[in-house]
């Protein structure tokens, strides 16, 4: 369980020698279940890409506490691994040396590692495109390969930064589709950073909807739509025009309400 | 020159057509090289033919250039003494790769030494060198000592900067990557900062051989008269052109036989770079 507690950030910001303090995130508040899959949501620059990388320890926070099954994080652990919104694929490596890069840094032999990488390839169906290098790529084969290699190091919590923004509408769909089978079978937690209202329903068990800047969590919301989803089925379904609904009105309300603070 | 523009012209698009059409490296390498074959004819005649028209030491034709250089070379003076200004200069230059990028990768990685450093590096960078030649001499002495400062001193430079260039832009997105990881100082260095500057360096490791290159010919003819430096100011002084043209030919051609040689580095370091660029 993942558990965010009262968790405050705020950068410095210098501008021709002015230098300002902007609060980005304020008194967040929120659990992730083990092996749940959890949307977070807001207007850009709510925070919610920084909130991310504090779960996984790149960037400390300034007060409040962030924990894992009761241990406080202060770096990035073996148990989580990311899903970069731009992919950060090694330009000079192949598809396959950039999987086994996650590996070489957990002091893993080259066999175990090939061995490994191949595999993780298989099951995000990159398997055919090992030795391509990433501008041979479409930009959905991009992102199978970044998730191969958060796989590949077996983390328990899967952190992903709208991993899904940056390809088109089509393949999109077609990459929901593959993360949320991938996830019934390997049931791990998903922290799943979105704007798409659609997206954060169709994927997750709960959404956080967030506030814009200073970030705050304006409610959580439960998905109650029956599991497995299909796409076709779910997307018929009038809970899930309902529920996408309510969190339009719900990001509405809280930028209304962020800028009536302004 | 009309026949030879037209040439020109339609060879290049044939070229770029041959690469669409998916034909083999081969064929595209054999029209450039035709180019190059060309544009060397062109000039090697406009020269002989005035060489001849004005007959005059201060131009002498090609071919008479070719018997003097034929001559050096049978006199045993020419290889001995591009052997010695070779050997001075590769070793300056490999000096001045290496200190040249640790010290780059140093001032791109750390602010505190980038701060410590920028200032000397940019105002050497662009002062010029020869200046510092009475510096050397009285440094180093008359040696080989002085004309390999002299050559590093050249050469240094432009590594340290492209390569602390290079390392200033590698995407923020991978370093990230790399720590989240859990990538080491030293292993996000080896894996991650070294390899995504690479192409900035070998941009570097390129400018540097040019200008070892001059740094050698400078040292030779400035400090101490050895080897190649020494020959073009002895056949300068003694109005012998066509040995002086001999000799600046066979630089010319060593220089570009090095920078071939520093391209085809840059190849095997930095293909994934060039396969990008092509597309």
């Amino acid at each position: 369980m993942v558990e965010i507690e009262r968790v405050s950030k705020s950068f410095y910001k210098t501008v021709k020698d002015r230098t300002t303090e902007v609060q980005a995130l304020s008194n967040v508040n929120f659990s992730v279940h083990a092996n749940e899959f959890l949307s977070i949501i807001g207007p850009s620059g709510c925070g919610k890409t920084t909130l991310l990388k504090m779960i996984d320890g790149l960037i400390p926070y300034d007060s409040g506490k962030i924990s894992i099954d009761g241990k406080q994080i202060t770096a990035p652990g073996p148990d989580r691994a990311v899903v970069f919104q731009t992919f950060a694929l090694l330009p000079w490596r192949t598809v396959l040396a950039n999987v086994e890069f996650s590996l070489e840094l957990r002091q893993i032999n080259t066999r175990e590692r090939t061995e490994i990488a191949r595999d993780c390839l298989k099951r995000v169906g990159l398997g055919d495109f090992e030795n391509h290098y990433p501008h041979e790529l479409s930009g959905g084969m991009q992102q199978r390969a970044g998730l191969a290699r958060a796989l590949a190091v077996n983390p328990s919590i899967l952190l992903m930064d709208e991993p899904f923004g940056a390809v088109d509408a089509q393949t999109r769909q077609l990459l929901q589709e593959e993360l949320l089978e991938l996830w019934q079978r390997e049931r791990k937690t998903v922290i799943f950073i979105t704007h798409s209202m659609d997206e954060a329903v169709y994927l997750s068990d709960r959404v956080v909807v967030m506030t814009p800047r200073p970030g705050r969590v304006a409610e959580v919301l439960d998905v109650p739509l029956a599991r497995p989803r299909v796409t076709e089925d779910v997307r018929r379904d009038p809970k899930f025009a309902e529920l996408t609904n309510y969190i339009w009105h719900s990001l509405k309300k809280a930028m209304d309400n962020g800028h009536a603070g302004v | 020159m009309t026949p030879g523009g037209a040439i020109n012209a339609t060879s290049i698009p044939i070229a770029s057509r041959l690469a669409r059409e998916g034909w083999d490296q081969g064929a595209i390498l054999l029209s450039q090289f035709n180019i190059n074959a060309l544009s060397i004819l062109s000039l090697a005649a406009v020269w002989e033919i005035s060489g001849r028209l004005f007959d005059s030491v201060l131009i002498p034709p090609l071919t008479q250039i070719g018997a003097a250089w034929y001559k050096l070379l049978l006199g045993g003076k020419l290889l001995p003494n591009l052997a010695a200004s070779l050997w001075t200069m590769i070793i300056g230059f490999v000096l001045a790769v290496l200190v040249g990028i640790v010290i780059g990768l140093l001032m791109g990685r750390f602010r505190a030494v980038e701060h410590f450093l920028d200032l000397y590096v940019n105002s050497l960078m662009s002062a010029p060198t020869t200046a510092f030649v009475p510096v050397l001499i009285l440094w180093f002495g008359l040696g080989v000592q002085s004309r390999i400062a002299v050559v590093f001193l050249f050469a240094v430079f432009v590594v340290i900067i492209n390569t602390m260039t290079g390392v200033k832009q590698v995407d923020n997105v991978l370093l990230e990557m790399a720590r989240s990881f859990g990538a080491k100082e030293k292993e996000t260095f080896l894996k991650i900062i070294l390899p995504a500057a690479m192409p900035a360096i070998m941009a570097g490791v390129r400018l540097a051989m040019g200008r070892a290159v001059k740094g050698i010919v400078t040292a030779e003819m400035l400090l101490t008269l050895t080897g190649i430096g020494a020959m073009i100011m002895q056949y300068g002084s003694a109005f012998a052109t066509d040995a002086l043209f001999a000799v600046i030919l066979t630089i010319l051609i060593v220089a570009m036989i090095a920078m071939k040689l520093v391209q085809m580095l840059d190849r095997r370091l930095t293909g994934w770079k060039v396969e990008v660029a092509v597309e």
